[in-house]
């Protein structure tokens, strides 16, 4: 008996699973940016197989700032490197930086909203002036001021888990800047679940906050959560590519913003070398518009009547 | 966006937001305290004489005394720091000789005004009118093409699409400058070439910030219509003989503009993002040349100053938003 209703509410959220797959994926915006995505996961995934190890000032073979040719398909910089190699692996970078600080960003927003939603009063007061103070001043411009202060604190040497450490402050700045569009929409979510139900009788039946919060309010939380997140991914690519642009990115682990940077200081748009100026620019610009597309479908299959653009 | 309808009188709501706002504030000037006295070395040194020779004994002497920097952190230094703060005093800059860091700003200002207030201009106006129209005629050509564009205008970061219109109108046909506010050598000729000249400059770097801007404008004006378009005091005013001009003119169009009020303030802070690595493609003379100068050169003075400005300016905007939203909608206010 008990086994059978298990079973039996299993089929039911898999249906409910499958129905929003088939929903999702039938939306020409989500297949488009699905996509997007996949294309530069697999560029990210095995760069080295694709175009060889990262070319560097002493490894560069081409002519300086040559036209795209059969030997240098998207053409050279103004040392010489391969544009191809330094976009894809311009995508590692650019990807981790975006996804890490996404990560961080959404476990700092989830954690904020639902405890100011679940606790309500002071609690809630004083964390929304938190966010309140994050959301007004947009992360680029947080970012930008804490970032040249934490590089100088801890300096530029080493690496961890072969990433420069200036990566890990690109991360942490953007990833702790840009949690409080998150928290905001967790926070209002959380306070219709509080009222629901089953958190009502888990609360009589004796289960401690912590728990309701974790096993009754998180799994609830997840649409929304999941439609924003994609658009957090996108913001961060966003600023990422900002901070790198004005010289604050690491010239040794390029990401597509960087490579901007050398292109806008070499003199590319000046100088008319559309391949340096152009790759890196179109990879920003379509995976940032995979990701919007995402979010949206996401948005539009679970709350049709709200949209996540804002 | 703010969810709950608040339920107090309008002078409890202009508390709240208030309090929002001053609190913000003070957060603001706590971060641009401790941000930059948490670099290794004596704040001191680092923050009047980083450059050393650079400044005369005197002003560092006066500004050691003023800071209290050899008094402790909590509550002397943050006190004497809020205390000459709000006095217009934001120290020195290391890269610009020893300038006082007010007086920069303040001769930079002005450009990074006109060109963030033109592109705003232009975005909005343009931004509004086809996001309107495509919400308006939903499901139409001009809806999905303009829906498209501002998809991937959305998605392209600004100083990027300004190399791009360097490259075509400026290096390719020439017929625009690429770079700087003005011309030196128009510096004697008469007033109407100096207009054009000044002019010619802002085209480029105006439209870059505004083309950006539009595709946010456009998508949200197309949203907030959709939703008015299926109200039902718009089935009503049907329902009444209204024209379909009529009922967009005087119904949907006023409801419709919310949401783009609220838009515009939360812009600021991306316009300002796009305005700081906009102007540093254009090499123009504002706040954002200047930011990218202090940035390189770790002219931390500079930083924190144009820090301050940032967000006095972004949270004040947000604040006059509010208000105006107020004004807009009297179901906030009650």
């Amino acid at each position: 008996m008990n086994e059978s209703s298990a079973a039996s509410r299993w089929r039911v959220r898999a249906r409910a699973i499958n129905a929003f797959l088939s929903q999702f994926l039938h939306h020409g915006g989500a297949q488009l940016g699905l996509f997007f995505m996949v294309i530069f996961l697999v560029l990210a995934a095995a760069p080295d197989t694709l175009v060889g190890p990262l070319e560097t000032v002493a490894t560069a073979t081409g002519d300086f700032l040559s036209p795209p040719q059969r030997q240098h398909v998207l053409g050279t910089d103004e040392v010489g490197r391969d544009v191809l190699n330094l976009v894809v692996h311009g995508a590692r970078i650019s990807l981790t930086i975006a996804f890490l600080a996404t990560v961080i960003s959404l476990i700092v927003g989830t954690t904020v909203g639902m405890t100011s939603g679940y606790y309500g009063g002071k609690v809630d007061v004083w964390l929304m002036r938190l966010t309140d103070f994050f959301f007004v001043l947009p992360s680029f411009v947080l970012a930008l001021v804490i970032t040249p202060v934490v590089l100088e604190v801890i300096g530029r040497g080493r690496d961890i888990l072969g990433f420069r450490p200036s990566l890990f402050v690109i991360i942490l700045v953007i990833g702790l800047t840009s949690w409080a569009f998150v928290a905001r929409i967790v926070r209002s979510q959380t306070l219709s679940l509080r009222e629901r139900q089953f958190v009502e009788r888990a609360r009589v039946v004796g289960t401690n906050d912590l728990n309701i919060m974790l096993r009754h309010i998180l799994p609830n939380l997840v649409p929304q959560v999941a439609a924003n997140s994609a658009l957090v991914v996108a913001g961060a690519i966003y600023t990422e590519t900002a901070l790198s642009f004005l010289g604050l990115g690491d010239p040794l682990q390029p990401s597509w913003g960087t490579l901007l940077s050398l292109a806008q200081r070499a003199g590319a748009a000046s100088s008319g070398a559309w391949w340096y100026l152009g790759a890196p620019g179109v990879c920003v610009l379509t995976v940032s518009l995979g990701f919007v597309l995402i979010g949206n479908a996401l948005d539009d299959t679970f709350n049709p009547r709200r949209r996540a653009i804002p | 966006m703010a969810s709950g309808a608040s339920k107090g009188s309008t002078g409890r709501r202009a508390w709240t937001v208030l309090t929002r706002a001053v609190v913000t504030l003070l957060m603001v000037a706590v971060v641009n305290f401790t941000l930059f006295r948490i670099i290794p070395g004596d704040p001191a040194s680092l923050l009047l004489a980083g450059a050393r020779g650079s400044m005369t004994s005197e002003q560092l002497e006066v500004q050691r005394q003023n800071w209290g920097l050899d008094k402790p952190l909590f509550p002397d230094q943050i006190l004497a720091y809020m205390s000459t703060t709000l006095q217009g005093d934001l120290g020195y800059s290391f890269k610009f000789r020893g300038r006082r860091v007010a007086d920069l700003i303040c001769e930079r200002l002005p450009a990074t005004v006109v060109l963030i207030g033109l592109a705003q201009l232009i975005a909005i106006v343009f931004g509004v009118v086809l996001g309107i129209y495509a919400g308006w005629r939903r499901g139409g050509a001009i809806d999905h093409v303009s829906t498209a564009t501002s998809l991937a205008l959305y998605s392209t970061p600004p100083f990027w699409l300004g190399m791009i219109l360097v490259m075509i109108f400026s290096t390719g046909l020439g017929w625009l400058p690429g770079y700087g506010a003005y011309s030196p050598s128009f510096a004697s000729v008469g007033l109407v070439d100096w207009i054009a000249d000044r002019i010619s400059h802002l085209v480029l770097p105006a439209s870059t910030l505004a083309l950006g801007l539009i595709g946010q404008y456009v998508l949200v004006a197309r949203a907030a219509m959709s939703d008015v378009v299926t109200e039902d005091y718009m089935v009503t005013a049907r329902a009444k003989g209204l024209t379909g001009r009529q009922m967009l003119m005087r119904h949907a169009f006023r409801n419709s503009m919310l949401p783009v009020v609220t838009l515009i303030a939360l812009n600021l802070g991306y316009v300002v993002a796009g305005a700081i690595t906009v102007e540093s493609v254009f090499a123009w003379p504002g706040i954002g040349g200047l930011t990218v100068d202090a940035l390189n050169a770790r002219d931390y003075p500079t930083l924190q100053g144009i820090f301050l400005l940032l967000g006095v300016s972004i949270v004040g905007v947000n604040l006059l938003a509010d208000i105006t939203y107020g004004f807009l909608d009297p179901r906030v206010r009650q």
